[in-house]
């Protein structure tokens, strides 16, 4: 009969010995939230980020907004003379890799961490970051619920209800008589579950009851069996909770398929990484933005030219100004707060409650305009926008164009 | 009686890139003996590779940004270099991963292990060359075919109906090819022994070769084949195939070439059966329709049942 092999009596004793090693390992880091701010080679940022996985586009997106912040502030003198250090760790594109990810940065000794990048992310790592008294900057988490994680938790992304239902609005004002909208999310995530009942109650309420809800799931590829479901009702509207790459192979599908009316999409899709997978077909869609380049305030002005210049010429999407916007919040909060409490040798737990406060008390003139917190963490943005997405006649690139 | 044609077509379209998928896992294991969790990095490469051959431009987050062959080439020709090209990486892979394993009789797990790693380190190697960004193949890339066909009420995109036919037509090649030709029934052989096939003057280590040659092509073929139907969505594009084409595996029995076709057409089915509004759950009725029948038919739907000699 087949048993398991367990080593013999010296090794077992060996493993639990490392086992205990390791646990005692894992209490010490947690004392570390009692031990001095370490300022070797600068004064210390994390950020987590979907670098890899299905959600990499957006994380590429963000690491050219930090590095760029990053870049700025140091060359502006960094945080009272001393460099802005910023370690960037790849949270991969699920829960598990975002828990190791932030779980690294704490023990890291970081005072602050953007990210991670997705929701369904968040809700998984933010709790950690939570019970170590870690303060966090959400970039791109946009579900309902983020910053009421914990008191450590905050975001600099507007949420879905404050942004999506914008979009429905302006395709009313485009087709007042639409009629028959098709709805589509992905059920597995938690962005695209929370951006749906938003969108849905804002068909409601202008009458557009929704004729079909057609559920998809993050990794899907192939919608044929949901575009076909949903083409039989012939809807005149399509609204989307989806991710860039799923979104942006639906779309295309739909419109092979033979669909020709308006198309909504929500945040996921704010990325130009959309362009090169529904090509021609992305011409057309419309969608809410927490950003435009158009912004004509120094801060944006600023923040575009140093974009262009590090990116040939490119207009940078929402994703790298929020981004972007996060290490800025956090670079400022950092300088009053070594202002009134110098950093080198202050207690690190201590040290990051701090910052938490100086983060939610101070009022920010970024990229997206001028933002201020709400005392749970959640960001006061003035502005939002519709933009439709013009593609060149190549189908190779395209742009966001506002509409007023 | 519409709609019953349209969940046919989206039924058998998306089991035929299942089925394609599995072909390649099942010609590994037949003679090897194991999974071949390398095949979805090489499925990956080869949609990148047809995209490349096309004239297509690497985008700007990669080690290659920018590159770009002077003149594009027929979506035909690209797509049949780039399974010969994913053909050279199989077998490079079967170098690296399978071969020195196999030389030191190791075990088959260990084997499993290190193709895992190796296809890892290919999907990672992918994002540092061509960055993290989607690709699509050019829209026309198929002639002057339309983009959609009408058939009897039901609507489906062209280049699912090629996709199906492809597949059909590889099993009817592959099958010959293992039936018919001197290196078909060499290859036999070494499924069934390798020892004793070396005996009767097989070279089985070049056999098994051509075996990784074959599975590497096929994976390029249906890499580029459904990199122009869905995009290639990023380095990654090809990992969620790998886990449904592992279940096809199974369901059609361990190393049977029609039963991999046949599992991934019934798999297709059992996913379009799914109603559109409870599509998000289509893996869960798949995979609990794949469980069923492999308590009924442990062996798989064509799989031969293991007699123990007691």
């Amino acid at each position: 009969m087949p048993s398991l092999q367990w080593p013999d009596g010296s090794t077992t004793r060996a493993l639990l010995v490392a086992a205990l090693v390791a646990l005692a390992g894992c209490r010490g880091s947690d004392r570390g939230a009692t031990s001095a701010v370490k300022l070797d080679g600068g004064v210390p940022v994390g950020a987590v980020l979907a670098l890899t996985g299905n959600a990499n586009v957006y994380g590429q997106d963000q690491k050219v907004g930090l590095n760029l912040a990053q870049q700025e502030i140091n060359g502006a003198g960094g945080i009272a003379g001393r460099p802005l250090k910023l370690t960037i760790e790849d949270g991969g594109s699920d829960e598990a890799g975002a828990n190791a990810a932030m779980t690294l940065q704490i023990n890291r000794g970081v005072l602050a961490v953007v990210g991670p990048t997705l929701s369904q992310q968040a809700f998984s790592a933010d709790p950690i970051a939570q019970r170590r008294g870690m303060p966090v900057v959400g970039p791109s988490n946009t579900a309902t619920g983020i910053p009421e994680i914990g008191s450590f938790i905050s975001r600099v992304s507007a949420q879905s209800s404050e942004i999506a239902p914008l979009s429905i609005g302006m395709a009313l004002k485009l087709q007042p008589n639409l009629k028959r909208a098709a709805v589509f999310y992905a059920q597995d995530d938690a962005y695209g579950t929370a951006e749906t009942v938003i969108f849905q109650k804002a068909l409601a309420e202008k009458g557009l009851k929704p004729v079909t809800v057609q559920r998809t799931q993050i990794n899907d590829l192939d919608f044929q069996n949901q575009i076909t479901a949903a083409l039989n009702l012939k809807p005149d509207l399509v609204v989307l909770s989806l991710q860039a790459v799923d979104g942006g192979n639906l779309i295309r599908q739909l419109r092979e398929l033979g669909y020709r009316g308006l198309i909504v999409v929500g945040n996921g899709m704010n990325t130009p990484n959309i362009y090169p997978i529904c090509q021609r077909h992305c011409d057309g869609i419309l969608i809410a933005q927490a950003y435009s380049p158009e912004l004509a305030t120094p801060a944006n002005q600023a923040f575009i030219k140093r974009f262009q210049a590090s990116q040939g010429g490119a207009i940078p999407p929402q994703l790298t100004a929020q981004a972007y916007t996060a290490l800025q919040v956090i670079a400022e909060a950092l300088q009053r707060l070594e202002k009134r409490q110098p950093l080198a040798g202050a207690d690190l737990g201590q040290t990051r409650r701090s910052l938490m406060q100086e983060i939610l008390g101070g009022t920010y003139q970024t990229p997206l305009g001028e933002i201020r917190f709400t005392p749970e963490g959640e960001v006061i943005q003035k502005q939002f926008y519709v933009a439709r997405v013009k593609m060149n006649p190549t189908g190779n690139g395209g742009r966001f164009e506002l509409l007023p | 009686m519409d709609n019953l044609l349209q969940i046919l077509f989206n039924g058998l379209s998306v089991g035929a890139v299942y089925a394609l998928f599995a072909l390649g896992y099942t010609l590994v294991f037949s003679v090897l003996g194991v999974i071949n969790f390398a095949h979805g990095a090489v499925f990956t490469l080869g949609a990148y590779f047809t995209y490349l051959l096309l004239g297509g431009a690497v985008g700007s987050n990669g080690l290659l940004a920018g590159a770009q062959l002077p003149e594009g080439l027929p979506f035909w020709v690209a797509l049949v270099l780039a399974g010969l090209g994913c053909a050279l990486v199989s077998v490079g892979l079967e170098a690296v991963a399978f071969g020195p394993l196999r030389r030191r009789q190791a075990e088959p797990l260990l084997s499993l292990i290190t193709s895992l790693g190796a296809g890892v380190v290919l999907v990672n190697l992918i994002q540092i060359l061509m960055g993290a960004e989607g690709y699509a193949l050019p829209a026309g890339s198929l002639g002057q075919l339309p983009v959609t066909l009408e058939l009897g009420g039901a609507r489906v995109r062209t280049i699912q109906v090629v996709l199906m036919l492809v597949s059909a037509l590889v099993l009817v090649l592959l099958t010959l090819w293992l039936e018919r030709s001197r290196g078909g029934k060499a290859l036999q052989a070494v499924a069934e022994d390798a020892t004793t096939a070396r005996l009767l003057g097989i070279d089985s280590d070049a056999m098994i070769q051509l075996c990784f040659a074959v599975s590497g092509f096929l994976a390029g073929l249906s890499g580029g084949l459904v990199g122009l139907s869905l995009s290639i969505t990023g380095p990654y594009f090809g990992i969620g195939y790998g886990l449904k084409a592992l279940g096809v595996l199974v369901l059609g029995g361990l190393g049977s070439v029609p039963g991999a076709v046949l599992a991934g057409l019934i798999v297709g089915l059992a996913e379009a059966l799914v109603p559109g509004e409870w599509s998000g759950y289509k893996d869960a009725v798949a995979f609990a329709f794949l469980f069923g029948m492999l308590l009924l038919r442990p062996q798989g739907l064509l799989g031969r049942a293991v007699v123990t000699k007691v």
